[in-house]
């Protein structure tokens, strides 16, 4: 088996505070964070091992300053290289050097089609400085992804929000759900669409896809709570993705954090082969070994691996659990439950909780 | 949208590239993703280079694979880039 992706989390700051952000509540600060020579050697492990993709993510990536030696080291190592970003500190200068030192493509990040409520999620002005940003980008040879991250409070906004993408002359646009881990799920109440909200998204989707085939790409991650059969999360654990916290730990995705008892070992310690191939925390629930029923004798299992280990920790208290937004997990009760109350639910915003930055350890 | 014709000059779009490797590369990459090259595949991109004309593309493919059907080369080569084309990989 050979991993594809390699997700680097290279740092955890972040000039955004988004109340959906895909980072752990517990983050890593500054001073853990592996030095440029780190990411380097990982990378051209990571090459070796057969992986294609690069993603270079945060927090903010470029809240760190080598990000153009890190591009350059991805396309050393064989990698193609993604940056995704919330385009803060992406200065003309800085945009030059990471096309010069290869970069194949950025992804920008929008939080709503209208200034006021896109600066309300991030909990900061940065809208219409992306567009200025996005503009800027067109002038460079690079793919261009536009990231919108839809739920509650901007879903009826999604054709202003596609024709945003438009306008903007993307190459591809991606449309993701918030997915609940994390700050999200803290923010959930706030962000779950309705029903009604989610399938007139999906015929927007459609319609948009169909209107703009062959000029912009558009993806789609739909709200997996109504979904009727999970996602295969990472492609299956183990299977395809490698991501590397900012202080160096190699976990199976973004919230396994959230399984107790899994150790994840450090490419500081370890050889990402090694981890790769050996690790307990990579082996874990790789195969079907580990699969409960239904999902053992289930047709679907080579689909989508029993769905996300971590939301069934999360939702259920159990990791090994049938992940509960499928219709046919024993405990789907519990992801019903969430959606039946959320219609009666009041809006809650004035609640919800912006994510900080990781605090120093020495503060 | 543009018409392919044998005078189009198609072109890799930003962020899409073959791999770098030691030996032979098969793989196209491209955003978020990766396309295996099989056969004429990876000839026909290596000359998606924004100079070979589509009938550049297809005389030299016949040149090369001289036991092929030529109306075949020709159909699979404008069927491929229309493909490409679609995927938002090249332009023309």
């Amino acid at each position: 088996m050979t991993p594809l992706s390699l997700i680097a989390e290279i740092t955890h700051r972040c000039p955004l505070h988004c109340v959906y952000c895909s980072n752990p509540l517990e983050m890593q600060a500054r001073e853990r964070e592996l030095p440029t020579g780190s990411w380097v050697e990982t990378f051209r492990a990571a090459g070796a091992l057969g992986v294609l993709q690069l993603h270079l993510t945060g927090g903010e990536p470029l809240a760190r300053a080598d990000v153009a030696e890190l591009v350059a080291a991805g396309r050393e190592a064989g990698l193609y290289v993604n940056l995704i970003t919330s385009g803060i500190g992406l200065s003309p200068d800085r945009l030059e050097a990471l096309t010069e030192a290869g970069l194949d493509h950025i992804q920008l990040s929008f939080q709503d089609s209208e200034a006021d409520e896109a600066n309300r999620i991030a909990g900061t002005r940065a809208h219409a400085y992306k567009i200025e940003l996005a503009r800027r980008i067109k002038g460079h040879r690079v793919a261009f992804t536009v990231n919108m991250v839809v739920h509650r409070r901007n879903l009826e906004r999604l054709e202003p929000m596609i024709a945003l993408a438009e306008e903007l002359d993307a190459d591809r646009l991606e449309i993701a759900h918030v997915q609940y881990y994390g700050w999200a799920l803290r923010n959930r109440d706030a962000l779950l669409p309705t029903r009604a909200q989610w399938e007139r998204s999906l015929a927007i989707i459609t319609a948009a896809r169909e209107r703009l085939s062959g000029r912009m790409r558009v993806d789609f991650v739909g709200p997996d709570y109504y979904a009727r059969y999970p996602k295969a999360c990472m492609g299956g654990w183990g299977r395809s993705v490698i991501l590397i916290d900012p202080a160096g730990r190699a976990m199976p995705c973004h919230a396994a954090g959230a399984i107790p008892g899994l150790e994840f070992d450090n490419v500081q310690e370890r050889s990402l082969r090694w981890i790769w191939e050996e690790s307990t925390a990579f082996r874990k629930f790789r195969g079907e070994d580990w699969m409960p029923e239904p999902c053992r004798s289930c047709d679907r299992r080579t689909q989508d691996f029993g769905g996300c280990r971590c939301q069934a920790m999360l939702l259920t208290g159990d990791a090994s659990a049938t992940d509960p937004v499928c219709t046919l997990a024993p405990k789907h009760d519990l992801v019903e439950k969430v959606i039946g109350q959320r219609d009666s639910l009041p809006e809650v915003d004035a609640n919800w909780v912006y994510r900080i930055d990781p605090v120093s350890a020495a503060g | 949208m543009s018409e392919l014709t044998g005078a189009s000059q198609p072109k890799l779009r930003p962020g899409c590239r073959l791999r770098e490797s030691a030996g032979e590369s098969d793989m196209l990459l491209i955003p978020e993703g990766a396309l295996r090259l099989a056969g004429t595949g990876r000839k026909i991109v290596e000359r998606c280079d924004g100079q070979h004309t589509l009938d550049d593309i297809v005389r030299e493919l016949k040149a090369e694979y001289p036991s092929m059907e030529p109306s075949r080369i020709e159909t699979e080569v404008t069927t491929f880039l229309e493909r490409l084309h679609q995927k938002r990989v090249i332009d023309f």
